[in-house]
């Protein structure tokens, strides 16, 4: 399987401006590789990030995202290649020696202190006074609002209020890179939203270069800069999410960010593929699926152009309100089942039952080998 | 966290007021009387037996107080070396090398399973010759049998810890392995150390196949040499080292619950033995 690895230098794709306090250091992954026995959970990731960005990490697991996470946090060690940090290789720095503020999944608070004194440990840590010390914590404390809380033991607060105080004591140390490990994973929905917008406005206040890793799509595309998809240990593609959404590189990425149908195709060149009794233009190149002329074209619910006629090529099964668009479920012959959005207005006129003719706008598409 | 299981309370009111003793628990009195019979009858009759007289005459027995501070000295000894080897071994394992954390489980139940008497002359046969004619030697001895509690106790309070997560985070906020040691692990672990002199106090003070095989007079050797001149004297003695034992399980028990209170996991005696079971 070939992939294309697109590692931008992403200078423009910040669009930080207000440069804060602490000001972010720029992250370099160098080729960087990681096995465990014979798995390439790393297999050369190279990747930049800019003073003050926040790039997500997305991808199934088992992608090596973790790995390249804990690689850069310093508590393990890459067998090839090398960590940046403003240029500096830091690839075998104990993690004590390389300030890098680090949220668990697990909100890992210290179970023996109080929330203050939680905040304020790595602080002590530098041999910083009592006095500035307690001020510092009790200040990020404040800025992540849980002043009233700065006494309480970690047992007596909740997941939300622990994750965030485990945030402010990695922005205690001033940390020259925020590295997140699904620190949302563990929350219920209505707390990981309200976190998820905390956290982004903080990292922007701050300026502070943030490495984020998650396996919830919506995550990443709502809060980073730019997202980086792995796949088996190698980045896929590394975009702003709107690109990542409207162009993927790959059918993996195509398909991992995003709803995407599925509609068997045949190719009637290398350039020209036969979907839906048309013939419309191949994005990239048909590489990935050499070798066969039958093939799967990837299409996005609001990509299709439906039309209700008699006798069409497709039958409403399903209708689903979802706000300012409905999506239905069409089944087309075949045995092929597809999701199209329509805005509701529209799609309020097309019952479940009632017959279609499903069609592709004339745009080039994605293809990949045919799910077996 | 309750130590019997509760019955499930009918919640339509009324059901419960038929027979509430016999409904909620009959079983549980009947269970708790008999048991509690087998273990104070006897206590009783000992304290019957021995009267006032002999717990004055205790003091003053020839041997006790030297027999008895012998096996304090062997207590903490013996507690000094368990918890030196068994904390970092045990820790380090949980860090370094979860694979092996069943072969190490095994490896500390084999005392259980050797009879003392191989494990003594084993290790007289490669103890140092300075030691050989000292009664310290016993201590020695105590440690490979205070392995099996010492290593369950602290492995259940690492297990109740995240302490991957914790080390990691310690060390990502700049504390070395020192600092993560003794600010972050330990201060966590307080209850099950506790809980491991407690356990290895109470075998040394109660040991007596070993120490009377090497002939040291250790305080149960005392007991039962004293036994044959004084039976009332050492019938005392032993409810005497019984009480001993309880206070400190009680003090344990209290100090653990109110840390417990405090940092929210109760962790005690009961409960370290409790997650044992979980394997």
């Amino acid at each position: 399987m070939t992939m294309e690895t697109t590692p931008q230098t992403g200078t423009a794709a910040s669009s930080l401006s207000a440069g804060g306090a602490s000001g972010g250091a720029s992250v370099r992954l160098d080729g960087l590789t990681r096995r465990f026995g014979t798995v390439r959970a790393l297999d050369g990731l190279s990747l930049n990030i800019a003073p003050g960005e926040l790039v997500a990490l997305l991808g199934p697991s088992g992608c090596g995202k973790t790995t390249a996470l804990r690689l850069v946090a310093g508590f393990d060690f890459p067998d090839a290649g090398a960590v940046l940090i403003d240029g500096t290789d830091i690839s075998r720095i104990p993690a004590a020696k390389r300030g890098m503020g680090m949220v668990f999944q697990s909100y890992s608070l210290f179970p023996n202190m109080p929330a203050l004194d939680n905040v304020a440990f790595g602080l002590r840590m530098r041999k910083i006074g009592g006095t500035e010390r307690r001020q510092r914590a009790a200040e990020l404390l404040d800025m992540v609002g849980l002043s009233a809380q700065a006494k309480q033991y970690p047992h007596q607060l909740s997941g939300g209020q622990q994750q965030r105080v485990a945030l402010a004591r990695a922005l205690a140390i001033e940390p020259r890179v925020l590295l997140l490990d699904e620190p949302l994973s563990a929350l219920d929905a209505k707390v990981r939203l309200q976190l998820r917008e905390q956290i982004r406005t903080l990292q922007q206040r701050l300026g502070t270069t943030t490495l984020f890793v998650t396996h919830d799509q919506e995550e990443a595309l709502s809060m980073a800069d730019r997202v980086g998809v792995m796949n088996k240990g190698q980045l896929e593609q590394i975009d702003a999410p709107d690109e990542l959404y409207a162009r993927p590189a790959t059918a993996f990425v195509a398909e991992f960010v995003g709803v995407m149908n599925r509609i068997p195709g045949v190719l009637e060149s290398p350039e020209a593929v036969r979907v839906l009794d048309v013939v419309v233009p191949v994005k990239g190149s048909s590489s990935s699926v050499a070798g066969s002329s039958m093939v799967d074209v990837l299409v996005r619910p609001e990509g299709l152009i439906v039309d209700v006629t008699e006798n069409g090529n497709g039958i409403v099964t399903t209708r689903t309100f979802l706000g300012s668009v409905t999506r239905l479920g069409v089944l087309l012959s075949g045995d092929v089942r597809i999701r199209v959005d329509k805005p509701s207005t529209v799609a309020a006129s097309i019952p479940p039952g009632t017959s279609v003719s499903v069609t592709l706008p004339s745009a080039p598409v994605l293809v990949a080998p045919p799910a077996s | 966290m309750a130590p019997v299981t509760r019955p499930v309370i009918n919640p339509v009111p009324g059901a419960r007021r038929s027979f509430p003793l016999f409904k909620a628990g009959l079983w549980r009195w009947v269970i708790l009387i008999v048991a509690g019979m087998y273990f104070l009858l006897p206590l009783y009759a000992a304290i019957r037996f021995a009267g006032i007289k002999a717990y004055g005459d205790l003091i003053g027995a020839s041997g006790f107080t030297s027999a008895l501070w012998l096996s304090v000295r062997l207590a903490i000894i013996t507690t000094l070396i368990t918890l030196a080897l068994m904390l970092p071994t045990t820790v380090y394992v949980h860090l370094k090398l979860p694979g092996l954390r069943r072969l190490l489980e095994s490896l500390t139940i084999l005392p259980i399973v050797i009879p003392p008497v191989v494990l003594a002359t084993g290790l007289l046969q490669v103890a140092p010759a300075s030691l050989k004619n000292t009664p310290y030697i016993l201590a020695l001895e105590y440690v490979v049998l205070a392995m099996p509690f010492a290593y369950r106790t602290i492995d259940a309070g690492l297990r109740a810890l995240d302490l991957k997560t914790i080390t990691e985070a310690s060390s990502s906020l700049g504390a070395g392995w020192t600092r993560t040691l003794t600010q972050v692990v330990l201060p966590n672990l307080t209850t099950a150390l506790l809980a491991a002199t407690v356990l290895t106090v109470a075998m040394v003070l109660g040991e007596y196949t070993i120490s009377s095989l090497a002939l040291y007079t250790t305080f149960p050797v005392w007991l039962v040499t004293n036994d044959q001149s004084s039976a009332t004297v050492t019938v005392a003695g032993s409810v005497f080292a019984l009480f001993i034992t309880w206070l400190v399980l009680l003090i344990i028990t209290v100090a653990g619950t109110r840390r417990g209170r405090r940092t929210g996991r109760q962790v005690s005696l009961f409960t370290v033995a409790r997650q044992d079971n979980r394997g």
